[in-house]
């Protein structure tokens, strides 16, 4: 969701640490709690989000919304050409409904829902990576699938991460409608937030159906995005041994 | 010239102004009238898929804003429109009609052994889900007499496929279409595709493939045939 929403408090450690990131998040207007969000010509200054951020859909608006989704998918069968009547597309308007807000449940999810037990602090201070983790996400554009992998890597600061948690931050992430260069940051920026780690990598190479299905339709393309914060992007060595060993 | 001419070749517009008791100059003026007619028939197709555009884009807005997305911000501001566009072009099999590709490319060729084109990559919509599935297509057959040009039974999976589809119905379509436009002794398609109904959600299994078939004729007859098919596509 790319609102501007409301910041926490940020600990004073936290801020000088990653390049100014979390200082343009802290000096980006915003409301508190309860008070209406900022339009959408502020929220342009700040590409990602609070990982403390409220959730904006809920189990309940799916139920409530699947009526007015099930009939908007009717009228696309018909405006195709379609006859939404015969028998295997019967119950498509539903199934394509419940189906959109699988591909989107990223955002009934919170960050802090699947991370806050996982946190132990351990005295590691060598590289962590988790590579290949299967993402499936949808274009934010032409509202059609993409598909690939996340591998991430973070130098942690004595504090360590449960492993699934990675991929869970990526599920949630993935689960909307997004660009792949907005969702590579705002997993590492989550990782940043959440664990407060030495530096933080993430690269994401993928294939986009929009690219492959329609249009310039290069069916071997990939497209491959990375965000480096902190000793992975000041220390080329670090950056060196992270893309190293997510290649292997 | 492989015994076809018998020599009057200089006779052939007089013979056809007397057989066929027209002029050679109608046979243009009809060429050309079907020509103005095909195109006449896409840009009518053009025109109705624009007039549908705005009922599409308008489901898509709906759409965007019951997945609780703002649909005031930058990067969904011509979404709906993109969106109804790529459907469209996901589905414009629908406008196409294998008769239109094929009249031009059969030939009288006297070849009478298997001829495969594989790996012809596929994407359709599945009609259940309103999501992608992709994969490959392998099409062989034996000629009677006559081959098609080797790039329409690609367009042939190009027209079947462009439409909300179910596999199994994909490779029927596929099969008939080659064995109604040869007929030749025996047709055989095989496809291999990913589900992302399957991959993306539900029982989310990445690396499972479906692979249907559909064999006719000789290809379903004879084993043998069959299997040198099936040896020569599915490594």
């Amino acid at each position: 969701m790319e609102r501007a929403l409301p910041t926490q408090q940020k600990d004073a450690e936290a801020t000088g640490e990653l390049n100014g990131l979390f200082d343009a998040m802290m000096r980006k207007p915003g409301g508190r709690p309860g008070q209406a969000p900022p339009t959408s010509s502020s929220s342009s200054c700040s590409v990602t989000e609070s990982w403390r951020e409220v959730r904006t859909r809920s189990v309940e608006d799916n139920e409530m919304s699947l009526p007015s989704l099930a009939t908007a998918y009717t009228s696309i069968l018909r405006g195709l050409g379609e006859d939404p009547q015969r028998q295997g597309l019967l119950k498509t308007p539903r199934r394509a409904a419940t189906a959109m807000q699988f591909f989107t449940k990223g955002y009934q999810e919170k960050i802090i829902d699947v991370m806050n037990d996982a946190i132990f602090d351990e005295d590691h201070d060598e590289m962590v990576i988790v590579k290949d983790i299967d993402m499936f996400s949808m274009c934010e554009h032409h509202l059609v699938p993409i598909f690939g992998r996340v591998h991430i890597g973070y130098l942690p600061d004595k504090r360590v991460l449960g492993l699934s948690k990675l991929a869970r931050i990526v599920e949630i992430y993935s689960r909307r409608l997004q660009v792949q260069e907005r969702l590579t940051k705002q997993i590492a920026v989550a990782i940043t937030e959440a664990l407060k780690p030495a530096g933080v990598g993430v690269v994401i190479e993928a294939t986009h159906m929009c690219m492959v299905m329609r249009g310039v339709q290069k069916m071997n393309s990939k497209t491959v995005t990375s965000t480096m914060l902190g000793v992975f992007r000041e220390d080329p060595k670090t950056r060196d041994e992270f893309l190293t060993l997510i290649r292997g | 010239m492989n015994g076809h001419s018998n020599g009057k070749i200089s006779n052939t517009v007089e013979d056809y102004n007397r057989n066929e008791k027209k002029c050679f100059g109608d046979l243009a003026v009809e060429m050309k009238k079907s020509a103005v007619i095909c195109e006449q028939e896409f840009s009518r197709k053009k025109t109705e898929d624009e007039s549908r555009l705005p009922a599409i884009e308008a489901a898509y807005s709906i759409i965007l804003r019951e997945l609780g997305e703002d649909t005031d911000r930058q990067g969904l501001l011509r979404t709906p429109l993109r969106a109804a566009k790529a459907m469209q072009f996901l589905t414009k099999g629908y406008h196409e009609n294998v008769n239109d590709i094929l009249n031009d490319a059969i030939f009288d060729e006297d070849h009478d052994e298997m001829v495969i084109v594989k790996d012809i990559d596929m994407f359709s919509l599945c009609e259940h889900h309103l999501v992608p599935f992709f994969g490959k297509v392998h099409i062989g057959y034996l000629p009677n007499q006559k081959v098609v040009g080797l790039s329409k039974l690609a367009r042939i999976v190009e027209i079947f496929s462009r439409r909300l589809q179910v596999q199994e119905r994909l490779t029927k379509q596929i099969a008939t279409a080659v064995s109604e436009a040869l007929q030749p002794k025996g047709v055989a398609v095989v496809i291999e595709a990913a589900h992302m109904c399957m991959v993306m959600r539900g029982v989310q299994k990445i690396n499972t493939r479906t692979v249907t078939s559909t064999m006719l004729g000789l290809c379903r007859e004879d084993p043998k045939t069959r299997e040198e098919f099936l040896s020569l596509t599915m490594r």
